[in-house]
């Protein structure tokens, strides 16, 4: 386990431009991103499409370079490959050579993250198993399903014993209970104090296995936090029929959101006291109570409303 | 080790690619054709008969001339169409490296983006050179235990088939890492041969080119473009005639193959994936 530094991704005001061939118009994919991952903790990347999560996985893995600012992986500057020497990655739409078969596809990987003959030969019949495809390490995987191909992606990342795990979409076409056992898988290795960095579309699943989140959006950081603090903010959502524009207005400076929809209104409170007026307020008007209900904030209500801002 | 990786990696996807069983298989051909078709029968250092296809020539041919011309055709199709086949089939294995989903993995892993392109590289010129190993050595052993002469200046044609398709090998990987595109590396890669024996009447076009600038311009192209035309034709004069006489075209040759690697590595190393 590398032990040069507290945090095993770090990285400081990374910028990538990207400018266009011939008007050499700039496009800003991340704009000063500084994220901090401690070592031994599973950290979710999210963000809407075109936010700049991939372009920071990859700046990550140097296989963009950044146009400014560092980006550190266990201490070591990420340019470095010795740097990349405990990272395991799952890159999201990987195109493995169908010329392999599952075993020859872990040999060929290990053996260029540096894992002896010996030890690849005791490892690869281990993490097939793992991932469930110990029957079908013989067969090309020109054979394989999109599930098997993602397990077999998984087992690469992780069979020269990583110290952080760079996982794009890392479930992307496994099946219900194949998702519940890579999250199962994963959750052991944070046991084991490997640092998992998770980017990924499937809010309800990073809120599952996350215990940190950062949320880019048009490539800044527009928030970051441990999980339990994000989805803390407990309240009442409170249904009714669409009241008058003025007193709609009135509520929604007070409400923490408001969404219209079929001619019903909700409205999110954060205490008891503000949802109560509020019915006060819309019954003196003849509006309709649909319904009322104690909330918690999930993760995705924090991601619509960070990036709606 | 990781070396050995890589070049595993490119003989194995090089064998997935029909073309260069192809090129193995024209190989066994002619080495089948030496094997079984042709029957000498020597009688005190000269052929009393030699067969073909059941088909006697009678006579007294020189057997150190025949074998000496067989040698010719045989580094004659290594040089030419040997050679097509082999840009031909090598030039989609840069290209397949760079395909987004599999270059990142690779980028992730502890190697150098150098370390990566110079084993895949190697790793085909490792499958030619077997190939031109294999053609030579076999038909260099079977002339040689049916008619006794052993003359080991034919197999210089391994080393000059090899160096010239390294040569031209690093114009399909920059042309590859900066087109990603088969088609064009071997496009350029071929125009390169076909001009090679034009270039090379340089002493004619001296006398043909009216203007000095142009005859410098000549000069220019043909001291920088490599000699796959010179480096053929060496290879026939030293098997006629056992002695090997062209280290201009070998270094100028192997110096624009290093500027062409050299500048592959260099722009693989700056770009985004």
């Amino acid at each position: 386990m590398p032990v040069d530094s507290e945090y095993a991704i770090e990285t400081q005001d990374l910028t990538k431009i990207y400018r266009t061939r011939w008007s050499r118009r700039e496009v800003r994919a991340i704009d000063g991103v500084s994220l901090r991952v401690r070592q031994g903790t599973i950290f979710g990347l999210l963000g809407p499409n075109g936010a700049g999560k991939t372009t920071f996985v990859k700046t990550l893995l140097s296989a963009v370079r950044q146009t400014n600012g560092t980006a550190l992986i266990f201490g070591r500057n990420a340019s470095d490959p010795e740097a990349r020497r405990p990272i395991g990655y799952l890159p999201e739409n990987h195109r493995f050579p169908t010329y392999f078969t599952g075993a020859g596809m872990l040999d060929f990987y290990a053996s260029l993250s540096g894992v002896s003959a010996a030890r690849r030969k005791k490892l690869i019949p281990e993490h097939l198993e793992t991932v469930g495809l110990s029957q079908w390490g013989a067969m090309r995987i020109g054979k394989y399903s999109k599930g098997m191909l993602q397990r077999l992606g998984l087992a690469q990342a992780l069979i020269h014993s990583p110290s952080i795990l760079i996982l794009d979409e890392p479930t992307d076409g496994v099946d219900p209970v194949g998702r519940r056992e890579i999250r199962e898988l994963l959750g052991r290795f944070e046991s084991q104090g490997v640092t998992v960095f998770v980017n990924s579309h499937l809010l309800a699943e990073v809120e599952t296995l996350c215990r940190e989140v950062a949320i880019l959006h048009k490539g800044k950081v527009a928030l970051t936090g441990k999980m339990q603090d994000l989805t803390a903010g407990k309240g009442y959502r409170l249904t009714a029929t669409t009241p008058s524009d003025t007193l709609a207005e009135e509520l929604r400076s007070k409400a923490t959101s408001m969404a219209t929809r079929d001619g019903l209104v909700d409205f999110q409170f954060s205490s008891r006291e503000l949802v109560n007026a509020a019915m006060d307020l819309l019954r003196a008007q003849q509006c309709e109570i649909e319904s009322l209900a104690p909330t918690t904030s999930t993760l995705e209500e924090v991601f619509v409303r960070t990036v709606e801002k | 080790m990781v070396t050995i990786a890589l070049v595993r990696d490119t003989f194995r996807e090089a064998l997935a690619r029909k073309i260069f069983w192809v090129l193995f298989g024209l190989s066994t051909l002619m080495i089948l054709f030496f094997l079984f078709l042709l029957k000498i029968d020597i009688v005190a250092g000269a052929t009393a008969t030699v067969s073909l296809f059941g088909r006697e020539t009678r006579g007294n041919p020189d057997i150190d001339r025949m074998v000496r011309g067989v040698y010719g055709s045989i580094a004659t199709f290594l040089y030419t169409f040997g050679m097509f086949l082999a840009v031909f089939a090598s030039s989609g294995l840069v290209p397949s490296v760079l395909e987004p989903g599999r270059i990142e993995l690779l980028l992730s892993k502890p190697i150098s983006r150098a370390h990566l392109l110079l084993g895949r590289f190697l790793g085909n010129v490792l499958v030619v050179s077997l190939n031109s190993i294999y053609l030579v050595l076999g038909v260099w052993t079977i002339l040689g235990v049916k008619t006794g002469i052993w003359s080991p200046v034919f197999l210089i044609a391994i080393a000059t088939t090899t160096f010239i398709f390294a040569v031209l090998l690093s114009v399909v990987v920059l042309i590859g890492v900066v087109l990603e595109s088969a088609a064009a590396a071997t496009m350029i890669t071929v125009a390169l041969m076909i001009i090679s024996p034009i270039l090379a009447q340089t002493s004619q076009m001296m006398k043909l080119l009216s203007s000095e600038w142009s005859r410098n311009l000549w000069r220019v192209l043909y001291y920088t473009f490599p000699k796959v035309y010179e480096l053929g034709k060496i290879t026939l004069d030293a098997i006629q005639s056992g002695t090997f006489a062209g280290y201009t075209a070998i270094w100028t040759s192997a110096l624009f193959g290093i500027a062409m690697l050299g500048a592959a590595l260099w722009i693989f190393q700056r770009r985004d994936f």
